[in-house]
């Protein structure tokens, strides 16, 4: 089938589309993210750069002294800013600030230091991430911090909103591309199964057309304009057709009728009734040929509705088989029909029948005495393959496409009766059934297999 | 034996009428598709033949309408369509047999006498068919004459049995390639000739008085020596 590899193509372009709308929306989320850290870092430390640069001019203006009673005066500011203070001298014993002692580990990072303090809240000890900035004043060390733990809450909240974003965006992108492929699916399916009833037969079947007018509707109404006309054309081939073989018959039936009047005032073996014998035998033999044309144009003509049954090929090859054994025999040819027990193909039981009768004719008249005929029905899994194999003259390989075309015969064969139409009503036949027709030759002789899909033995 | 003929070849037609007329069959001729209702409707025949294309009406829209009227005399078409198909159409339009043109008078006299027989009745189910002293046990499917089995071939045996249930009737080559090989088209006839004659060989050789005869131009018939000739 085709179908599932037309819908992998539509899945893989959704797919690819929603990796890149995916791949997009989380770079834009992702920057705006990280852009938002950095100013918001930005900030902090511009806060601690002036705190620290103000308290360098108390310094300068008012020593260790003046510095300390700043410090005093905004410790009560802990809490409400959450600023933190510290200033401590050589030895690094406290002078004033928030902060009980140095803290003992923290990540540098240039003048830059980072360091959790542990809090009392409600009877909680909770841990408080702090960003501080540390300078030297006269030996004496002052750090400078502010909690950040608000900031990084921020931080987290806006990170997490960034990856559900990014996942919800895949997950309805994954979600449209499902439907968007399936609806392509489904709509090509029902193209698809409209067209193989076309294909097989049924003229009058049309694409589906949907309420949207979309560019399947377009392309639906466009195939079925199409069909319209095809439809017209086989309907006017067929009333063409009706009327040659009416055209072509019934003069044939007023000379079948005026010869076997004349045949009843004939004496038997005298010049008229030789005469009109030898006329009723070439009038039988045009109709033969008239007749094989007639099926060869219906046959290619498609079939519209063409009736299907299951045949068992194998048992019409042996019945065949019996019905030709004298002929061959008469012939001085060794037929012999090598058939399974039953394979089963659907398709036209008159037809299927004729394309046997076609292949053991051709055989027999073309085969010189002495030779051998074989006719083998084979099925192998889900194949069944109707061959006959001779030892006749053959049909040289560039010829072979030739001779499935009707009124086509090898030269050397130009003596001999017939129409040139017996392969190419068997290959009509085998296109009608969506089959597959080998010629192959062989040294001597001729290999003709026909092969089609075998269908299920009936229960 | 009323036989209606509704076929708008006027020529056709005229050997047609004048063959079966002197067959013994009594024939009214109409020349399209609704004169051959009216007359198939007005009056009561024992056959028709229908023409496939004429005027007015075709032939198997006539057969139809007729069908859905309860006309239930057996229907022989003639027709020009001669694939297969056609004459899986002519069919089950309600035709009773399918003859293309061109066909030899002979074969088109064997059907008429073959639906003739069918219609009135002829259809035995039986388990053994008997013709003189040949004997067919359908159940056995076994042969035998004069008390003497008869081996034959599943096909040698089937064409004896359309035989025997056609004692006294022209069977063609074509009836049987259609009966008894499925074949609905036109192999080389002749094929079927031999099988005759092996037939022939297993049922008449050794006995006596012959029972299948060749008739010249037309098939095969398997007489019954006890009936009046």
């Amino acid at each position: 089938m085709k179908l599932p590899r037309l819908f992998a193509s539509t899945a893989r372009l959704a797919l690819w589309y929603m990796f890149g709308v995916v791949v997009g929306v989380s770079v834009l989320l992702g920057s705006a993210y990280l852009f938002t850290q950095r100013t918001m870092e930005r900030n902090v430390d511009l806060v601690i750069e002036t705190e620290i640069e103000s308290l360098r001019e108390e310094f300068r203006g008012g020593g260790v002294k003046r510095l300390v009673s700043v410090l005093e005066h905004r410790e009560d500011d802990w809490g409400r800013l959450g600023a933190a203070y510290l200033l401590v001298d050589r030895q690094g014993t406290p002078l004033a600030g928030n902060l009980t002692s140095w803290p003992k580990t923290f990540q540098a990072n240039g003048p830059w230091i980072e360091f959790e303090i542990t809090l009392t809240e409600q009877g909680r000890a909770v841990d408080h991430p702090v960003r501080a900035a540390v300078v030297t004043l006269d030996g004496n060390r002052l750090l400078v911090g502010t909690d950040v733990s608000e900031r990084q809450r921020f931080a987290l909240r806006l990170r997490q909103l960034t990856l559900w974003c990014a996942g919800l965006t895949g997950a309805f992108m994954a979600l449209s591309a499902w439907w968007f492929s399936r609806r392509v699916a489904d709509r090509v399916r029902g193209v698809a199964q409209a067209c193989e009833s076309i294909i097989s037969g049924d003229l009058s079947r049309r694409l589906p057309i949907g309420s949207t007018a979309d560019e399947f509707d377009q392309l639906a109404g466009t195939v079925n304009g199409m069909l319209d006309r095809i439809e017209q054309q086989t309907a006017a081939v067929r009333v063409t057709f009706n009327s040659a073989a009416h055209d072509l018959r019934a003069p044939l039936q007023r000379v079948r009728g005026r010869l076997e009047k004349a045949l009843a005032g004939a004496q038997a073996g005298d010049t008229t009734d030789v005469a009109v014998h030898a006329a009723l035998e070439d009038l039988e033999r045009v109709q033969r040929t008239l007749a094989v044309l007639l099926q060869i144009a219906q046959a290619e003509a498609g079939g519209a509705g063409m009736p299907r049954e299951r045949v068992d090929v194998a048992r019409m090859a042996r019945e065949l088989g019996e019905l030709y054994a004298p002929e061959a025999q008469s012939r001085q040819l060794s037929l012999q029909v090598n058939a399974v027990d039953a394979a089963y193909v659907s398709g036209h039981q008159q037809l299927l029948a004729q394309l046997l009768t076609n292949l053991l004719e051709n055989s027999i008249k073309y085969v010189p005495a002495g030779g051998h005929v074989e006719l083998a029905v084979t099925q192998q899994q889900k194949e069944v393959t109707i061959s006959i194999i001779d030892d006749g003259p053959g049909i040289p390989e560039p010829s072979q496409a030739a001779m499935l075309l009707p009124f086509r015969r090898l030269e050397r064969d130009a003596a001999a009766p017939g129409s040139g139409l017996g392969l190419s009503l068997v290959a009509a036949v085998v296109r009608l059934h969506h089959g597959r027709l080998d010629l192959r030759e062989l040294s001597p002789g001729l290999r003709v297999s026909c092969s089609f899909d075998a269908a299920a033995a009936p229960a | 034996m009323q036989i209606l003929l509704v076929e708008d070849d006027i020529e056709a037609a005229g050997h047609l009428c004048q063959g079966l007329r002197e067959a013994g069959y009594e024939v009214k001729h109409c020349a399209d598709g609704a004169a051959g209702l009216a007359e198939a409707r007005a009056a009561r025949y024992d056959l028709l033949i229908v023409d496939r294309m004429l005027p007015l009406l075709d032939g198997l829209s006539m057969v139809g309408e007729l069908r859905a009227g309860g006309v239930l005399a057996p229907v022989l078409v003639l027709s020009a369509l001669g694939t297969v198909d056609d004459r899986v159409e002519g069919l089950r339009a309600g035709g009773d047999d399918y003859l293309v043109k061109p066909f030899a008078f002979a074969e088109l006299l064997a059907r008429v006498e073959a639906l003739m027989r069918r219609a009135s009745g002829d259809n035995r189910l039986v388990g053994t068919l008997r013709v003189g002293d040949l004997e067919m046990n359908l159940l056995a499917r076994r042969v035998a004459r004069a008390g003497r089995n008869i081996d034959l071939t599943a096909k040698e045996f089937q064409l004896l049995e359309f035989l025997m249930r056609r004692i006294g009737q022209i069977v063609t080559r074509t009836m049987l390639l259609e009966s008894v090989w499925n074949l609905h088209f036109d192999p080389q006839t002749n094929l079927i000739d031999v099988h005759m004659s092996r037939l022939r060989q297993a049922i008449d050789r050794d006995f006596s008085p012959q029972l299948l005869h060749t008739v010249r131009g037309s098939g095969y018939c398997l007489k019954d020596p006890g009936a009046a000739a």
